[in-house]
Order: structure tokens, then sequence, then C-alpha cells
């Protein structure tokens, strides 16, 4: 007979209760784990008063700031929804939309005839008006002729060699033909003829980025003297900037017919043929699209945004002056806006 | 007589399968996507040669600097240990895992003005910003690892008795390296080469930042999209694809060759 040392068996009897305890542990757990699976299904339906789930915004580059404050407020507002912005060239991101089908709840453009042409009316069945911006020339403390530089003489700096200045790419970014109307009615304004030709000339194509906001990180590095961009962008970043006469900066929307006298040709449908943009201010525009997975607080947020103590609030303090209240070009579209939307907004042309 | 399977071949081959499928899916998508009608008309575009060629140039001088540079730097690795070497392995993998436009930002940061380095630079003409040379710096920042992981594994490989006996013989340490340790790792190091080149060609973050114009082929290919759409993007895509393919198939050719001497 061999001999069991008492604390062994001892060990083996405590281990087989053991294991009887915990194989009744993973049954009491698989209750209760069924259990909240069910409570967590009535649960989703009892917070179908709020919004909640995901809402994809895509947006122009310029309105990131502004968008993640709203963005911020409005979660806190409803903890349940989640906002997912993707930021990038409008035109870029109406394409993301329009042709690799990829899903979002709201599109707002830089430029409000990017949703009318590419949105409009497969995807998106209106536009609303919601914000202008203007053009400014920006720079930092270590750019050259710094010191210099006023809304009077900024052309002939631009024009000085070795002065590294740059644009987005008018393909891509609505602020990048913008860019180029600017310098367009510049000559036209100050009565310089050949002043564009010459400017564009001193701007070698290794300048150009996608977005506007791009050149911002090209200015605080001192790759790059001067930049175009937007002034609310310019106050977001705390860059310096010049601000130009309304006649020049795209900004007064009264003066849209002066604007008008600017033509920049963009890339077309097809690679080698190309599309005239005419000047005209800068206007924000903002769609619902049509197979928005989230419609319902799609809508709430455009209501938010929308109010001028809610997000119109946000734009104004971050340099982007709204519309007050916003505006629909026609009483056609009007009618097609949600309910809860119509009282938001005016009928101007 | 009843054959066994092995549950565990059956998964092997299962997962083999699923893997391949999950790569070869979108990329035969891609290839059968547009017509051979566009891709010949996309073979003329000269924007479109110019792209896959400065892609090419670009990729092939990071590589090359990277074949130079990173040779020895991996022998080193290899063969010795020293104090801090952990450190330095770490180091060389950092560009592996920075996320790609945070590697051009920070490039981007040391050739501005604004850094002691980029106001050296500016001031004896050189600009990084939107050329050649940014591009190839950037390239060669993103492949670097790949070669000398992989060269440093090969030389890892290589008997160091053999090099031994060379120099017991009466070699040189120079004559052994070129004449033993070299040809032995020829075969890694035409695969390093490699490795940097795909990983250079395939780069668009860092080099977007860097440089937008003049247009590497994956910016080309970003930029086609966003102002022409899917339908002329795609045909550089399968370009690409195809001219890479030929190529990495060519130097892996070469290499098994000699291998065989």
């Amino acid at each position: 007979m061999t001999y069991i040392p008492h604390y062994a068996t001892y060990d083996i009897k405590n281990e087989l209760k053991m294991i009887r305890r915990f194989k009744k542990m993973k049954q009491l757990q698989s209750v209760i784990l069924l259990a909240m699976i069910v409570l967590s299904g009535i649960d989703i339906t009892h917070s179908m008063a709020g919004p909640s789930g995901k809402l994809v915004i895509f947006h122009a580059g310029s309105l990131s700031v502004p968008f993640a404050a709203m963005e911020k407020h409005f979660e806190s507002k409803y903890p349940k929804l989640d906002i997912l912005r993707e930021a990038g060239g409008s035109t870029k991101m109406a394409r993301m939309i329009s042709e690799i089908g990829k899903t979002a709840d709201i599109m707002a453009s830089a430029d409000y005839n990017v949703i009318d042409k590419s949105l409009i009316p497969s995807h998106a069945s209106w536009n609303i008006r919601f914000a202008s911006n203007q053009l400014v020339l920006c720079y930092t403390k270590k750019s050259q002729y710094a010191s210099e530089i006023n809304n009077t003489n900024w052309y002939n700096i631009l024009t000085k060699k070795g002065v590294i200045w740059g644009h987005s790419d008018p393909n891509l970014d609505p602020c990048g033909y913008r860019s180029l109307m600017v310098l367009q009615l510049a000559e036209k304004y100050y009565k310089v003829p050949g002043l564009y030709d010459r400017l564009i000339a001193n701007r070698p194509k290794r300048n150009i980025r996608p977005k506007s906001v791009e050149l911002i990180s090209l200015l605080q590095t001192g790759n790059m003297d001067y930049a175009w961009e937007y002034l609310s962008v310019a106050i977001q970043h705390k860059l310096q900037f010049i601000k130009l006469d309304d006649h020049i900066n795209l900004g007064n929307y009264q003066l849209d017919s002066y604007y008008s006298q600017a033509k920049v040709n963009v890339s077309g449908k097809k690679p080698g043929t190309t599309l005239q943009r005419v000047g005209k201010s800068c206007t924000y525009g903002i769609t619902l699209i049509k197979d928005a997975p989230n419609k319902k607080a799609a809508v709430t947020f455009l209501d938010y945004l929308l109010n001028p103590d809610g997000g119109l609030a946000i734009l104004k303090n971050m340099g982007q002056p709204p519309f007050i209240p916003c505006r629909v070009p026609t009483n056609a579209m009007k009618e097609k806006l949600p309910e809860m939307l119509k009282h938001r907004v005016v009928v101007t042309d | 007589m009843k054959r066994h399977y092995d549950p565990f071949l059956i998964v092997s081959i299962i997962s083999c399968v699923s893997v391949s499928l999950f790569i070869l899916a979108p990329i035969i998508q891609l290839l059968l996507g547009p017509s051979w009608v566009i891709i010949l008309e996309s073979m003329r575009d000269p924007d479109i040669q110019k792209a896959i060629g400065l892609s090419l140039y670009t990729s092939g001088i990071a590589a090359l600097i990277a074949l130079i540079i990173g040779t020895p730097f991996a022998y080193l690795l290899a063969r010795k240990s020293f104090f801090g070497k952990r450190v330095i392995e770490g180091i060389i993998d950092l560009p592996i895992v920075i996320p790609h436009p945070v590697i051009g930002i920070a490039i981007l940061g040391i050739v501005g003005k604004q850094h002691w380095l980029g106001a050296l630079l500016h001031r004896m003409g050189v600009y990084l910003m939107g050329t050649i040379s940014g591009i190839v710096i950037v390239l060669t920042f993103v492949g670097m690892p790949f070669y000398i992981n992989t060269v440093k594994n090969g030389f890892e490989a290589i008997p160091v008795r053999l090099e031994n006996v060379s120099r017991s013989l009466g070699a040189s340490f120079r004559s052994t390296f070129f004449r033993i340790t070299l040809p032995l790792a020829f075969r890694s190091i035409i695969v390093g080469f490699i490795m940097c080149f795909a990983r250079a060609i395939s780069e668009f973050g860092a080099v977007v930042v860097v440089a937008y114009h003049p247009m590497t082929a994956p910016v080309l290919i970003y930029e086609r999209f966003t102002s022409y759409g899917l339908k002329y993007s795609q045909p550089i895509a399968v370009l690409l694809i195809l001219i890479s393919l030929l190529l990495f198939i060519a130097l892996r050719l070469i290499s098994r060759k000699d291998i065989n001497l």
C-alpha cells in the first residue's frame, strides 16, 4: 500500500469542490449575461427619445475648429450620440459621397455651389447657406518682409524674388481658386496691368498644397513666408494676417457683381477638360444627405447648428460671420426642408 | 485505409486560402475595374508617365541610399553587442510606427527656417519642401528600417566561423567582409533592397505633406481621384501595380540566380 500524505488528499478534495463551484459560477455568469443582453435591448428602445448612435459629418477643412467646438457642445447635450467628423477639401468630400458611396449624414461645404453641382438631386435635395468668410494673406513674424507688409504693398512683396508664398490647389479646394480670384481682382482694383501673371510667375508649382489648412504648418515651420487662407482659419490658428479691401477679399456678397469679373479654370469631369469658376462671395452651404443612416440625429444637429444661440454663435466667435437667419434661394427649396428646420431659414437670393 | 487529416493542417489551409483572398479580392477588383482602352490611354498621358517615373526614380535612390548607408550598420548590429544596442534597434523601428503624415510634418519641421538646420539650408539655397530631394529624404526615412532589419537578419544567418577562418588564413577584416560575408549575404541584401523600394513606392501620407508637386504616382492617384473621380485614378494604380510587380519579380530572379552559383 502506498502512503498518501494527509495534506495531499485534502488538496484533491478541495480542488474538486472548487471545480464544482466554478462550474456553477459559469452557469450563473451566462444567465447574467443573457439578462444583460435582453435588458440592453430594452434600453435601446427606451433611448429612442433623444438622438443617439453615430452621426457622420463631412465638412470643409476650414470648418474644423468651429465644428469641433460644436461637436463637444452637442455631445454633452446628448451623451448617447457620437459625432464623427471627416474634414477635407469640399469637392473631394462631395466626391466621397457621390462616387465612392461613403455614407454620411451631413455635408458642409466651403462653397455652397459644390452641393448644388455634385450632390443635388441624387444625394441631397436642399442646400442652406449658413456662413460667409473672406480671404486674407497670412504670415508669421519670421516671414521675409514681415515688418514691412501692409494692405497696400502686399502684392509688391509677393512679386519679390525669394519670397515663398502659396495657395491650395484650385482643382481640389475652393480656397485655391478663390485665392487666384483675389489676385485677379487685385489687378483690376489697384489698376496694375499684368499683375496677376507676374504674381503667378513668382509662385512655383511646388508651393501649392491640396488643402489650404495644410499651408499653415508650412508657415509655422518656416518653409513658406505667406499663404492665402480664410479669415476664420487665420483667427483660429492665431496667425498674423493682412485684411484686404472688400472689393478683392470675396467676403461681401453685395459686391458679387464686382467679384464676377474674376474667372478661374479648374479641372473638369475628365483629365484635360476644364470648368470655369466665376468669382462669388465665400458662402458656406450645408445639407442633409438623402440616405443618411441617422436622419433624426442629423436634423437635431442641424437645428442646433442653425440656431443663432447655438452653432451660429460659435461660428461668429471664431471669425466666421454667420448668416442670421440662414438662407435658402427659393420657396420651393424651403418646402423641401425637414419641418424642424423651416423656421431657421429665410428665402433670399 | 482511412486517411487521417490533422485538424491543424485543415485550419492552416483554410487560413491560407482566406488570407490570400483577403489580399487578392480588392486588388483583382482594382485590376478589372478600368477598361484596357483607358489603361492604354493613361500610358500615353505625360503626367502619368512623369509621376510613375518620378516614383520609381525617387524610390530607387532611397533604396540605394539605404543600401550604402545601411549595410555596414546592419553588419554592426548583427555581429557586435554593445551598450544601448536595444535602444538603437528601437530607434530604427520608429519610422514604421509613426503615422505617415507625422513623419512628413516632422521632416518639414527641421528643414524650415524656424529650425537652425533649415535656416542654414535656406541660406545655402537648398529647398526641401516640394523638391525631388525632399521626396527622397522622406522615402529613405520610411524605407530604411525595412532594409536594415532584413539585412541584419541576413548577416546573422551567416556563421561567424567562416569569417574567423578567413581571417585566420590572413585575410584582412575588409577583404573578409567583401569576399566572404557580402557574397553570402547577397540574397538578403537584394530582398532588403526590394522591401525598402516597395515601401518607398507605396508611401503617400508623408510625401504629400513634404511635396505635392512634383507629383509621385500615389500623390497623382490621390489628385486624380479627388478632382476627376475613381474612373481616372484607377488606371494609374493599375499601371503602378503592374510596373512594381515586374520590377520585383525581376529583382527576385536576379537574387535567385546568384544563390545557385
